[in-house]
Parts: structure tokens; C-alpha cells; sequence
């Protein structure tokens, strides 16, 4: 759908540089730095709250950072206005948290949405596309259901071939995967990375499935109170001695995260009430 | 304020560029907002209206009793509904069924991220779901002012006709003579703004909603109260205009 980008002004797909941004007073992101090569998926881990979403709202545009810059392609995006931002986002696919998938349409429509809006397209060829779409993420048949009328996980995968109705180079996933069962967790991970190998898409990933993580990953950062504390190829991230990385990936209770639980016990509090 | 400013101009915008080659208007969108604003208004902006012609002639009946000119009722129900009552209470119903519920859906689609997602696909949510709700607005308050305006005269007529015992062909005649042309397009302008003042809050305050489904609810307060208030000032200053001046 999108013209062919013959050629590339940068060989880096995304590039974020000192990207550094507070809610308040309460420091959020700080001096987060990446790069993500064409072709590859970056993984981006980290404990529940620590930003990443946050992160990925500012390399979609939604959200300005206080410091910092963002490369797409080699064009900064920061200070666009809002005409040349839409155009970068022609790019893009972007699959929310929450899926964010508008409930007044059907799950079609959904599809169908971005395919309509952006080209002159006649209805039966959108048709067509979004029955490919489905397909992809094993929902064919489930075009008429409103969002309200399937599950979480199908919710999810809806939002993913939303993202990729219009064929985008940079597919951005906030856990893609989160409320999927093993199986349909395999079967959007093998499409990612099909996507990347066959199409040269690259990929930004936030998950917290460790095993689908070192499954499609070719780089990951690991994101700890809005610092990169660690980054690498998926054999180096293993391999990094750091114990929060390592009781992160390893899920362990015990270690040197902090979880903020109280420590009393539990019955004993509630006999105190 | 300045927010508010360029979420107008940008929807208004929006509104007139079709005219100007660019784009047409989605059709669909438009006309499933009209019948949301329109179609499901119009039993309660018929209600309130008949209500108020009722009372507006046994009160009229009441003191003109006292003059010994009960024909006069004719002239003041006449007068005021079209002049007055019906944009009014019109433009009321429809700010406390429609406009809360514009505010409360683009707040919803606010709060679960699809405005966001309307923005990543390139597709402009001003042009997108402002500018049908705005344009039915502008279109459906003019059309629920006439026939609630009319539902209201029938009220009038039928009081007076039927407990007043006035002439229920020399009252029709007494009414007409009471009001001119002005008065009706008059009501019909001040419906035309009441549309745009009602769409635009309504709109604007959807747009604004933070922070989940109690950011929502307080926005669509926010909404209800903005929009009586600049309506009612609205109406307060085009009266000054045209019967002033
Ligand atoms: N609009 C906002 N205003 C104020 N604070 C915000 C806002 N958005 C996010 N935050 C704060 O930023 C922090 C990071 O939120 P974010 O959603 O990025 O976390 P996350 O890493 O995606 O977490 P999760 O894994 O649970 O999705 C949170 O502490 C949140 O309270
Ligand atoms: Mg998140």
C-alpha cells in the first residue's frame, strides 16, 4: 500500500538519543538512549511502571520529550508540526496496551480503518486486505464481532493486524503478546519475526514474556526506574552479570528490586483492623 | 481558551473545505450523528415545548383575565415561543442529551487510547469526529427549534381553545398578525449559533478528558455547565443585536 522506500536515508530504522522526560516532579524517563538497525526487533523490558510505554508514546510522537531526540529513517521528529509527523506515521503500525481498537466498528471496520482513510482504495480490495490481516493473526471469521464481543487476547490480535494493514516498516507492539495462550504467543512471535526476515520491517517490542523475548529479540534494553541499565544482543543480555537484570529475567522474588510490599504479615494486619 | 480557539477554527475548517474541492464529508458518519442528535432529541424537545406553550397561555390567560383581553394570549404565546421559549428550551434539551453525550463518547475514546490511535494511523480526529458532530449540530438545532416551535403554538392554541374558549380560527389569525417574519428567522439565527456554541463545547470538552472514567464524568459536567452558560450569554448578546439596535 505504502510506496516502496527505495532508499534509505539512515541505516538505522529508529534512533533515540538522550530522551529524558518528567510527569511533575516525578522524573520518568531519563536519558534513554538506543539504536534499532533495519531488519531487527529490539526488545525493551522492564518492570511494570518503569516507562515503556511511556517510551514508545514518544517515538510514535503522541507525547514531546523535555530533552532529547528521536531519528526515524535519519529525520529528527521531536520538533515536526503536525502535518510532517502524520506523514512519518504513514510508516508506522502502532499496536496499544489496551489494543485500542474503536468499539463502535466492527472488527472489519477496525482493519479496514486505516486502509480506507489513507488511500482511495475501492471497498472490495480493503475487503480483502483485512481478511488477509485476519488471517495472519487466526482470526479469520471474526470480521462482524464488535471489539466488545471477543476476548482480551483477541482484542489484542486485532490491534496487530490493525498495525499492519498498511504494510508499515516500523511496527511498534506494547506486549503484543500479554493474554495470549502459548500457542498464539508462538504464532504472532513467528510472524514478527517473518515479517522482519521477509519484508525488512524492523520492530520495537515491549514484553514482559521472557521466553517469546529471547524467541524474536536481535537486541534488547532492559529499562530500570527510566534508565537504560542494560543493552545487547539477546546472548549478551544473558550473559550480564547485573543482578537486576538477572532476577528480572530469571523471575526471581528475592533480589535487589525493590517491590515496595510491606514486609508484615498479612494475617496479622488483618486481625489488627 | 486558546485550545478551545483552535479546536473551532480547525473543525470549522474542516466544515467548509468540502465546498472548496477538498474531500467530501463522510456522509455516513454525518448522518448517523444526525439521527443521534436529531431523531432521538425530538420527543423530548417536542414534550418540553408543548409543555411550556401549555403554560405559557394559562399564565398569559391569568393576567390578561384581569385587562378584559383574553385574545391577547394569542400574542404572547406567538411572540415568545418564536422569539424566546422555543430556541431556549430547545437548545437546552438538546445541550443536556446530546451534548453530554458527545462529550461522554469522545472522552471514552480519549481515555482508551483510539484518539492516540486515530492520530498514529494519520487520520486527523478533528475531520474525523468533530466535524460530523459539529455539522449535525449546526444543522439538527434549527430543524428540532421549528418543530418544537410549532408543537409549542399547537399547545397555546389548544388551551386557549379548549379551557379559554377563544376562537380557535381568530386565535390562528391574532398570532399571525402578533409576530412578523424577523421573529422567525431571528429564532432560526439564534438556533443556528446555539448549534455551533452546544457542538463546539461539546467537542472540545470530549477531547480534553484525562484521566480515566472519572476524568469523564468531570468533563461532561464541565461540558453541560459550559455550554448552558455561553448559550444563555449567547442568546443575551444576539437579542441586544437585533432588537436594540
Ligand atoms: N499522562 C501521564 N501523567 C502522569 N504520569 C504518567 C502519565 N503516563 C504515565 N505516567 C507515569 O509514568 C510511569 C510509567 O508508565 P508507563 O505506562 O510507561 O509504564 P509501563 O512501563 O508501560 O508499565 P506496564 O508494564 O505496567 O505497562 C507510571 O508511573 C505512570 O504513573
Ligand atoms: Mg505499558
Amino acid at each position: 500500500m505504502s510506496e516502496p522506500q527505495t532508499k534509505h536515508k539512515s541505516p538505522y530504522a529508529l534512533e533515540v538519543r538522550g530522551l529524558t522526560r518528567s510527569f511533575g516532579s516525578r522524573k520518568i524517563l531519563s536519558d534513554v538512549s538506543f539504536k534499532l538497525k533495519r531488519g531487527e526487533i529490539l526488545i525493551i523490558m522492564g518492570g511494570s511502571g518503569c516507562g515503556k510505554s511511556t517510551l514508545l508514546r514518544h517515538i510514535i510522537g503522541s507525547l514531546k520529550p523535555d530533552a532529547g531526540e528521536i531519528y526515524i529513517d535519519g529525520t529528527e521528529i521531536t520538533k515536526l508540526n503536525d502535518r510532517e509527523l502524520s506523514n512519518v506515521r504513514k510508516r508506522f503500525g502502532m499496536l496499544f496496551q489496551t489494543g485500542a481498537l474503536f468499539n463502535s466498528l466492527t472488527v472489519g471496520e477496525n482493519v479496514a480503518l486505516p486502509i480506507l482513510e489513507s488511500s482511495d482504495v475501492s471497498a472490495s480490495i480493503a475487503d480483502l486486505v483485512v481478511k488477509l490481516k485476519l488471517e495472519l493473526v487466526g482470526l479469520t471469521g471474526f470480521e462482524h464481532l464488535k471489539p466488545a464481543q471477543i476476548s482480551g487476547g483477541m482484542k489484542k490480535r486485532v490491534g496487530m493486524a490493525r498495525a499492519l494493514a498498511l504494510d508499515p516498516e516500523l511496527l511498534f507492539c506494547d506486549e503484543p503478546t500479554a493474554g495470549l495462550d502459548p500457542v498464539m504467543t508462538a504464532v504472532i512471535d513467528t510472524l514478527t519475526v517473518d515479517l522482519t526476515k521477509k519484508l525488512g520491517l524492523s520492530a520495537v517490542v515491549v514484553t514482559h514474556d521472557m521466553t517469546s523475548a529471547f524467541r524474536i529479540a536481535t537486541q534488547m534494553i532492559f529499562l530500570f526506574e527510566g534508565r537504560v541499565i542494560a543493552s545487547g544482543t539477546p546472548d549478551e543480555i544473558k550473559n550480564n552479570p547485573d543482578p537486576i537484570l538477572q532476577q528480572f529475567i530469571n523471575g526471581y522474588a528475592d533480589g535487589p528490586i525493590p517491590l515496595k510490599l510491606s514486609k508484615d504479615d498479612y494475617l496479622k494486619r488483618l486481625m489488627q483492623a | 481558551m486558546l485550545a478551545f480557539a483552535q479546536l473551532s477554527l480547525e473543525a470549522f475548517v474542516g466544515i467548509f473545505s468540502p465546498i472548496f474541492g477538498q474531500k467530501s464529508w463522510r456522509l455516513s458518519a454525518l448522518f448517523s450523528q444526525m439521527v443521534n442528535i436529531g431523531v432521538a432529541s425530538l420527543p423530548t424537545v417536542a414534550l418540553a415545548n408543548f409543555l411550556l406553550g401549555l403554560v405559557l397561555a394559562i399564565q398569559g390567560a391569568g393576567q390578561f383575565e384581569k385587562l378584559g383581553a383574553t385574545n391577547m394570549v394569542a400574542n404572547l404565546v406567538a411572540f415568545s415561543i418564536l422569539r424566546e421559549i422555543g430556541p431556549l428550551i430547545t437548545a437546552v434539551i438538546v445541550i443536556g442529551r446530546s451534548g453530554s453525550a458527545i462529550t461522554a463518547e469522545l472522552g471514552t475514546m480519549k481515555v482508551a487510547e483510539e484518539i492516540e490511535a486515530l492520530n498514529v494511523m494519520g487520520i486527523d480526529p478533528v475531520k474525523y469526529l468533530v466535524v460530523p458532530r459539529l455539522l449535525a449540530m449546526l444543522l439538527m438545532m434549527p430543524v428540532l427549534t421549528v418543530l418544537g416551535e410549532g408543537v409549542g403554538l399547537f399547545a397555546g392554541w389548544l388551551i386557549s381553545v379548549g379551557s379559554l374558549h377563544l376562537d380557535p380560527f381568530f386565535y390562528v389569525q391574532n398570532s399571525i398578525e402578533a409576530v412578523e417574519q424577523k421573529d422567525l428567522f431571528t429564532g432560526l439565527l439564534k438556533a443556528l449559533v446555539f448549534g455551533g456554541v452546544v457542538g463546539t463545547v461539546a467537542c472540545f470538552y470530549g477531547m480534553q478528558v484525562e484521566g480515566g472514567a472519572e476524568g469523564v464524568g468531570r468533563s461532561t459536567t464541565k461540558s453541560v455547565v459550559t455550554a448552558l452558560t455561553s448559550m444563555l450569554a449567547m442568546d443575551a448578546i444576539l437579542t441586544t443585536l437585533i432588537y436594540f439596535t
